[in-house]
């Protein structure tokens, strides 16, 4: 009885993926069809059916190493050829890929390496992964037309503190315990990679047509965004951080912050709402700790 | 399905993200352009503004990688539904992806992966491209994949398989030449003899491209020139099958856009020299 359509699959599925090889993988199947392998795959003199079978194991596995090592260059650099190696034929077994699209092939890695061994020799480890995830997360995220200078120049100087805005929707902040963005600043760099410092840190990603960036965030800058992407006005970001530094400091501050959030493309103008209202006001009201 | 309904496009090529602003800056000499599906089933940015572009100026036809029309699973009906509206949007002249299965079990193993050419296969392939058909509204085209591996239960040889299947559904076939050259070394088959067996009314679009010899068996790489079998296949081609468009896939190593022009212009000359000597001196433009 010849097998069905869905045993063909089902067992070239497992053959491909096994990961002590095609051989190996067909020796460990527990209903062995008579006449071994040849009794379902074609082989010749040239190739064998095992080669065959083969050619297709390692176009899957090769495919996602590169993928991998597209995605993750500063952990590829970090780890070496061999450890990487290891390190996605690992992930594999554990986190198939499921979904049409290969780019959400290693979206799990971040995790796998948070529960693995790979943190006892490189603690950083998942920190970095995670950080070169976020990267390609904001690579493929969603569009929308960013605030640029033209846009406030428009803006009379009456409806600033009334305007809303609010972050760009691939634009996001990454929270690290460790200095990772600078391994992966050096790798962009060219540079020598070295072991990063240890300490939270907050790193800045967006994307400006198809380049990725990403900087370091003081304490008060990453205020000033979260409040952003929580959508809010112009007037209640500005009162948020004159609480924080005076009123005096807060205007080259809010200056010096804006031009490099139109530099990057990080704003969009949005429309207030009554929620968002509330949010702001909220916003304010937690940064100022009860009212005297 | 009737080949009426695709027009002749002429002679195009695959759009990729290196020659994306080479495109959209400066004219080009091809008729149109191949794009793939998922490259652009996305929620915004470059992708879609580049397609709006290249649109405005000349036809495109969808190539899907992801369709697994031949799994065992459940046709994914959310990506058929985001393919639709990315038909809808774009209106390509056609939409197509490949006649093999992507994975099984939930799991993707990223790869076009050859069907056992049994019954069973063409009336279950059959049936889902129809559902597939009804969804996006309109007749598609499937493509012979390259292979590595045969099935010892299959009863029908590869293009009989290709035919029955495209019969049974009522869709058109997108012929890739290189596959069949690169199936047949596989195999030990005759490329000629597939060529000449394909059902010829259904045959709407080629492709073209390159592969890699590895002495025991070739691959498909797509990551240089046609060769010169090839190049004979596709003249032999354009001698049986009359006006079907032709583009050329360039995926890997790949090269300045003015070499996938250059080879599109080859295809052309190569057509217009097959189809007079075949009697036929309908020579479209677009």
């Amino acid at each position: 009885m010849p097998p069905s359509l869905a045993e063909t699959q089902n067992l070239l599925y497992r053959l491909i993926t096994a990961t002590s090889g095609v051989e190996e993988g067909f020796a460990a199947e527990e209903n062995l069809p008579l006449g071994g392998i040849t009794a379902v795959i074609r082989g010749d003199s040239r190739v064998s059916a095992f080669e065959r079978v083969e050619v297709y194991a390692n176009m899957y596995f090769y495919r996602l190493l590169d993928v991998a090592k597209e995605d993750f260059p500063a952990t590829f650099g970090v780890l070496g050829e061999a450890n990487f190696h290891n390190l996605i034929t690992g992930y594999l077994v554990e986190y198939p890929p499921r979904d049409p699209s290969i780019n959400e092939a290693f979206r799990h890695l971040p995790d796998f390496v948070r529960r693995s061994q790979w943190l006892e020799k490189w603690p950083y480890l998942s920190s970095l992964i995670g950080l070169e995830r976020a990267l390609v997360e904001v690579f493929l995220g969603r569009d929308a037309r960013p605030l640029n200078c033209v846009d406030l120049r428009a803006i009379s100087w009456g409806e600033w503190s009334s305007l809303w805005i609010a972050a760009h929707p691939a634009a996001r902040v990454l929270d690290c315990e460790w200095r990772v963005d600078e391994i992966v600043r050096a790798v962009e760099e060219g540079l020598p990679i070295s072991e990063p410092s240890r300490g939270p840190t907050a790193i800045l990603l967006w994307r400006t047509n198809c380049v990725v960036g990403h900087r370091r965030l003081d304490d008060l800058e990453q205020a000033a965004f979260k409040m952003i992407q929580e959508n809010t006005d112009f007037g209640t970001l500005c009162e948020m951080i004159a609480f924080k530094i005076g009123e005096e400091a807060t205007p080259p501050v809010v200056q010096r912050m804006l031009t490099r959030w139109l530099e990057d493309g990080v704003l969009i103008r949005t429309v207030a709402e009554r929620g968002n209202i509330q949010q702001g006001v909220r916003a304010v009201e937690n940064t100022r700790g009860s009212d005297t | 399905m009737n080949r009426s309904q695709f027009r002749f496009l002429g002679f195009g090529v695959g759009l990729r993200r290196p020659h994306y602003t080479r495109v959209i800056d400066n004219h080009s000499a091809v008729d149109w352009f191949e794009v793939v599906s998922e490259n652009f089933m996305v929620t915004g940015g470059r992708p879609l503004q580049v397609l709006e572009r290249v649109r405005a100026r000349c036809p495109i036809v969808l190539h899907g990688v992801s369709m697994s029309l031949g799994s065992v699973d459940p046709l994914n009906q959310e990506y058929l539904w985001r393919l639709r509206d990315l038909a809808r949007r774009f209106e390509p002249a056609w939409i197509s992806d490949h006649l093999c299965w992507t994975g099984v079990g939930g799991k993707n193993l990223h790869d076009l992966l050859p069907l056992p050419y049994t019954q069973e296969a063409v009336t279950w392939v059959a049936r889902r491209i129809r559902q597939v058909q009804e969804t996006l509204e309109r007749p598609i085209l499937i493509e012979n994949v390259s292979s590595y591996l045969t099935f010892v239960h299959s009863t029908l040889s590869e293009w009989d398989f290709l035919g029955a299947v495209a019969d049974e559904a009522d869709c058109g076939i997108l012929l890739d030449i290189n596959n069949i050259y690169v199936s047949a070394f596989n195999h030990g088959f005759a490329p000629e003899r597939y060529i000449e067996s394909v059902p010829a009314e259904r045959v709407v679009q080629y492709h073209l491209a390159g592969h890699s010899d590895y002495g025991s068996h070739l691959l498909d790489t797509h990551d240089r020139p046609v060769c010169a079998k090839v190049w004979s296949l596709y003249e032999q081609a354009v001698r049986r099958f009359g006006d079907v468009s032709t583009s050329v896939e360039w995926d890997d190593n790949i090269p300045e856009f003015a070499t996938l022009e250059a080879t599109a212009g080859e295809a052309r000359a190569r057509y217009e020299s097959a189809a007079q000597s075949a009697g036929d001196a309908r020579c479209h433009r677009v």
